[in-house]
């Protein structure tokens, strides 16, 4: 594993190297992102924006192993994601990343604690310390009432709270949202950004979120700008 | 995949009318494969009620209809390993009128034989002398009294056809056995007494009992040797071949029982693919979220598998009880196939059918549940479906 790694440094979580992801949708040849030179270091809570379309959730899915570049390097928590297999990285993933869909995405038949146990399946705790460390996450997001509620029961904050209880259950390093506000109104948007700056500020997970939102954005401790799939240099923001 | 159990439980019950459909579905083709394959063991895989095992049932080789003289019956009893022959001759005839309720099987037979050639058979021995000393008595199975509503000492008639003229009897003993507990029998001399001389000495069937059950194969040989090449050539099987022989009659059983099998398990198979590609479909997207959280291909294909295993399964154990309540209607059926009034649904016939539903369900749904597990994480999280 240590010939993969691309830097000793602990403080890089994220490093990309002219990462850049290519496709071919019908007969046009899209390139998506463009030799991309990013780090991002522990601690750090960093929002992606950009127009749509310029690249920066595709920037994010290959930072969360969620897809394949085609060019470059990327090293994320000292692992070349490049070089693991499907099952590695679906292994590595439950460790190291917690991630937060705009959409929620909680399983509709299971309850909040059950939709939050389901990371801590694929770990060797036992059933009872499963369902402690659940009831835990929920209670950190507000939700400790809220055990036995369904989904469809829930409000879309809430849902969204359960969504970064199931996040962080693991205990992972990095945290990956992608426009984590994009579906709540104002109030709990800002319940799920402060949420998010909390788990940087007061646990030091690394969170790096998309979104479109200068408002949200605000939350974060740093901010990079993407455009037509190039990172823009630092302090430099897109026209949109 | 054990911890993923509750998981996959919930998702079998995510459409609870389409599952219960689907389980109630694969029950009744179940239900129908667990009595053909129960019908099936006990035609063709059973060895017959222990009695039996030592009877063989000689016949003309020509048919059932053809009869044989009275004089085999001292050569073969001659034969090493022949420990009694009895005559018995179908009867037929006519009880009250040709209702369905009035059909039962009418021997004419050597009454002094019969409790040797049937031990099984339990009556009193105060019946069995009444039976022996009148002519006119008769025995019949418990199974016919109950159903005739007749009891020792009643008086019966039965209006003759292949044997001419009507014949008064009177029950002089009602038996229990485990097999043949429906049957007429009464003393083939009551009959002979009114036939024309050329009628008489005729025999339909021959029961042969053997000293032991190694002596039985032999017999079956030595018999049919004796009498090759004379004008009643016969044919001799044990009985319990000879009782199949009856279903015989009903034409190629073995394979109609495999084809139609073959086609309920296909209609299962279809059934569950439907089922299980129709909710793989729905959830696309859930399966890219456990991708997400950590699922391997291997773990979602494993979920996928265990529903549509479970559904069937489900399936499989409802259709077990349903076969079982119809092989309890069907033990009730005609008196000539004998093995329908011993069918059950045994436990190995029960286990093999959950497993055939099970397996059924495991292939059914291998596609679906393949693809799904393959299927790329973004695109399974931009499904709409």
């Amino acid at each position: 594993m240590s010939e993969t790694k691309l830097s000793e440094s602990s403080e890089v979580v994220i490093r990309t190297n002219k990462l850049t992801k290519e496709f071919i949708r019908d007969e046009f040849h899209v390139i998506a992102l463009k030799d991309v030179n990013i780090e991002i270091h522990r601690g750090e809570f960093v929002a992606l924006m950009g127009p749509s379309g310029s690249g920066k959730s595709t920037l994010l899915h290959l930072i969360a192993a969620m897809d394949k570049s085609t060019g470059g390097e990327i090293e994320v928590l000292g692992e070349n994601l490049n070089r693991l297999s499907d099952t590695q990285i679906a292994h590595w993933r439950n460790v190291h990343v917690g991630f937060v869909f705009q959409q929620f995405n909680l399983i509709p038949v299971l309850t909040a604690l059950e939709n939050v146990e389901l990371p801590l399946k694929l770990t060797n705790l036992k059933k009872a310390e499963r369902l402690e460390h659940a009831t835990t996450a929920l209670k950190l997001v507000g939700l400790g009432d809220r055990l036995g509620h369904f989904p469809r029961q829930l409000s879309g904050g809430q849902e969204q709270r359960v969504a970064i209880a199931r996040a962080i259950v693991t205990d992972p390093q990095l945290i990956l949202a992608d426009e984590p506000t994009g579906n709540l109104d104002a109030q709990s948007a800002d319940d799920v950004l402060t949420m998010l700056s909390r788990l940087n500020k007061e646990y030091s997970k690394t969170v790096v979120m998309v979104t479109h939102d200068p408002h949200a954005a605000k939350f974060a401790t740093r901010v990079r700008h993407l455009e037509k799939g190039e990172l823009l240099p630092e302090g430099v923001t897109t026209t949109a | 995949m054990f911890k993923n159990f509750p998981l996959i439980v919930k998702n079998c019950w995510r459409n609870r009318r389409r599952t219960t459909l689907t389980i109630l579905s694969i029950g009744a083709s179940l239900c129908l494969l667990g009595i053909l394959m129960a019908v099936y063991q006990a035609f063709y895989l059973s060895d017959g009620a222990p009695e039996q095992a030592l009877r063989l049932v000689t016949r003309n080789k020509v048919g059932l209809a053809a009869t044989m003289p009275q004089a085999y019956e001292p050569k073969i009893k001659a034969l090493p390993g022949v420990h009694e022959v009895m005559v018995a001759n179908w009867y037929g005839g006519t009880y009250i009128d040709d209702k369905p309720e009035h059909q039962f099987a009418r021997f004419a037979t050597e009454a002094d034989k019969l409790f040797t050639i049937r031990p099984e058979m339990k009556l009193s021995d105060e019946e069995k002398a009444a039976f022996l000393h009148d002519r006119r008595g008769c025995i019949i199975g418990k199974e016919l009294a109950d159903k005739l509503k007749l009891k020792d000492g009643d008086r019966m008639t039965l209006i003759g056809d292949i044997y001419p003229g009507n014949l008064d009897f009177t029950v002089r003993g009602v038996y229990d056995a485990p097999i043949d507990n429906g049957v007429f029998y009464f003393d083939k001399a009551y009959i002979e007494e009114g036939l024309p001389d050329r009628r008489k000495g005729n025999v339909g069937i021959f029961y042969v009992l053997a000293n032991t059950a190694d002596d039985v194969p032999r017999i079956e040989k030595a018999v049919d040797a004796m009498f090759a090449n004379s004008p009643q050539e016969t044919k001799t099987e044990t009985e319990s071949a000879f009782a199949l022989s009856f279903a015989a009659f009903l034409g190629n059983v073995k394979g109609f029982l495999m084809v139609v099998s073959a086609a309920v398990t296909f209609t299962i198979l279809l059934v569950s693919a439907n089922t299980i590609a129709m909710s793989v479909r729905e959830r696309i997207r859930e399966i890219g979220v456990l991708k997400v959280l950590g699922f391997t291909n291997a773990m979602v294909l494993g979920i996928i598998l265990g529903e549509a295993i479970l559904i069937s399964a489900a399936g499989g154990v409802i259709g077990v009880f349903l076969a079982d309540l119809l092989a309890a209607g069907l033990r009730h059926g005609p008196d000539y196939m004998e093995q329908l009034h011993t069918l059950h649904i045994t436990t190995p016939v029960a286990f093999l059918c959950v497993a055939v539903a099970a397996f059924i369900g495991l292939v059914s749904a291998y596609i679906p549940a393949f693809q799904a597990s393959r299927i790329p994480i973004l695109s399974a999280l931009r499904n709409t479906d």
